[in-house]
């Protein structure tokens, strides 16, 4: 609908704030690569006629279509020498597929529709145009409009993600969004908001962290018995302690019980956890603590501490 | 046997009959291919027209070849004209129909994404529809040639030449080396002319068949 090959019966589309249908369709479809599941490679044609197509129609030279195939064949990583003169039928449908994507790059469209374009590909394939779709997403640096029935494929290649339900965007976000505050229980139930452990990947640190709010904070120079008292009162395992205005580390109850001691202060139970960036997904942040047999990890911006990180949290939150 | 068909190749001019029914046969071929890609292509842009034209060309299709030169008789005399326009009376329906079904049966994704590119309908046609419909049509001609060569035979019977004259000839005077020499010639000729049309459509299948 988005190049007017259907016009919708109601409502508008607008890109960039021009509705499409004041522009006219030709242009339009020009200014839009356009990918599908069946690929739609032009069997009587070469890989090079196939690509060329439209700038041969624009009259092109036969010299600046030769280096644009050239150029996108080497972006999607099949090399030209090699395939440019191949009919479709020569190729697998990995190979296929990405000759459709560079034939929608052809013309430098700004924006590029995709209608499930891995969704015939076998999965292990498809996981692998994934990944070089991600790299080629960076590449070229265009919107694109990515249809998929996959909500794991959405959740690895999409930035902000648009659920369609009954011809109606339901909601659009990130992929946080949609599992953590699903708009209505279709989008919970799609995404899986009620299985979070399964999207490990799709969160980050920050998503699942104990945010500094709700953590503990203790100076050095707390005795341990107010301590204990402190923790002890607000339920709390674990303290992040600061020395001043720096962080020294955190300390565990247990440790300050264990210990025995009632004088001197926290600071001497203090143990320094492993750092971890908020951006970072919630899968390698466990991972690498179950490596390193950390159980409490802070989650930094720079200088600020903007959580904590421990497997309790994470368990609480996920299920 | 050798010496003897010699005798009557050169007796009754089988060479000059052979290029002249040759011509005949070219003519009508190519008269024939123009006006039934014409009439394809017109009925693949209106569509609705196809149903009675096809019925019409089916049913001269069904009309006994002798009985529609007889017919022509009134409208074009007896020759080598009635000959040409019986050929392509014939031939229009099979490569009509193989054009049409060509155009109209291109796979539905190439044609969206061809749309989506931004061609237009006449891009769509030239660069796509036509050229994966030409293993079609070459097949409706191939079909057009073995009529062709018939009726072109049966046309020297009245009076159009070609290699139908020395078999009338063998008829009216009963001699059985003519019609023997002449008719198997005429058969060799009709499986020579089918089996290039044959590579020829094989070749373009391999070129521009779908898959």
């Amino acid at each position: 609908m988005i190049n007017r090959l259907i016009d919708p019966d109601q409502g508008s589309i607008s890109i960039n704030g021009t509705a499409i249908t004041s522009i006219d369709e030709i242009i339009l479809r020009k200014n839009i690569g356009y990918v599908i599941q069946q690929i739609g490679l032009f069997p009587h044609m070469t890989v090079r006629e196939n690509i060329g197509l439209v700038p041969k129609i624009e009259g092109w030279s036969h010299d600046r279509i030769e280096e644009r195939v050239k150029e996108l064949l080497t972006l999607v990583h099949l090399p030209p020498e090699i395939f440019m003169d191949r009919y479709p039928k020569e190729l697998s449908g990995g190979q296929q597929q990405r000759i459709g994507l560079a034939r929608a790059l052809v013309m430098d469209p700004p924006l590029l529709l995709m209608d499930e374009p891995f969704g015939a590909l076998d999965p292990l394939l498809r996981r692998q145009l994934q990944d070089e779709f991600i790299g080629i997403k960076e590449d070229i640096g265009r919107t694109i409009v990515f249809v998929t029935h996959d909500i794991n494929e959405a959740f690895r290649l999409g930035d902000r993600i648009a659920i369609m339900h009954e011809g109606r965007i339901v909601q659009v976000g990130t992929a946080r969004d949609l599992i953590l505050s699903p708009a209505d229980p279709m989008v919970a139930g799609l995404v899986g908001s009620d299985h979070l452990y399964r999207h490990l990947e799709n969160l980050t640190v920050q998503d699942i962290m104990r945010p500094v709010s709700r953590v503990c904070l203790l100076q050095a120079s707390t005795s341990i018995s107010s301590a204990i008292v402190l923790m002890t009162d607000g339920g709390e395992e674990v303290a992040v302690i600061s020395d001043g205005s720096s962080l020294s580390g955190v300390v565990w109850i247990s440790d300050l019980l264990r210990g025995g001691r009632l004088s001197g202060t926290v600071g001497s139970y203090a143990r320094s956890p492993p750092i971890l960036r908020p951006d970072g997904t919630a899968l390698s942040a466990i991972s690498g603590m179950k490596a390193d047999g950390d159980s409490i990890a802070l989650v930094m911006n720079g200088e600020e501490l903007l959580g904590i990180f421990t497997p309790d949290e994470v368990l609480r939150r996920l299920v | 046997m050798i010496d003897e068909i010699q005798t009557v190749w050169i007796r009754y001019n089988l060479t000059e009959r052979t290029i002249e029914h040759l011509q005949i046969f070219t003519i009508a071929l190519l008269l024939a291919i123009t006006i039934g890609v014409a009439t394809g292509l017109f009925l693949y842009r209106r569509r609705r027209y196809s149903p009675p034209v096809f019925s019409t060309l089916n049913a001269v299709q069904t009309f006994p070849d002798i009985a529609l030169l007889i017919l022509l008789i009134p409208l074009a005399g007896i020759g080598t004209v009635p000959t040409i326009i019986a050929c392509v009376l014939y031939s229009i329906l099979p490569i009509a129909r193989n054009t049409y079904t060509g155009l109209i049966s291109v796979g539905p994704e190439l044609l969206e994404v061809g749309r989506a590119m931004g061609l237009v309908e006449r891009d769509i046609l030239m660069k796509i529809r036509f050229p994966l419909a030409f293993p079609m049509i070459a097949g409706g001609i191939r079909i057009a040639i073995v009529f062709t060569m018939g009726i072109v035979t049966l046309g020297g019977i009245f009076g159009a030449g070609g290699l139908g004259a020395p078999l009338q000839t063998g008829i009216n005077l009963m001699r059985p080396d003519i019609i023997f020499v002449a008719g198997i010639w005429v058969g060799l000729l009709a499986v020579i002319l089918d089996g290039i049309a044959g590579g020829i459509e094989a070749e373009l299948k391999r070129r521009f068949g779908s898959w």
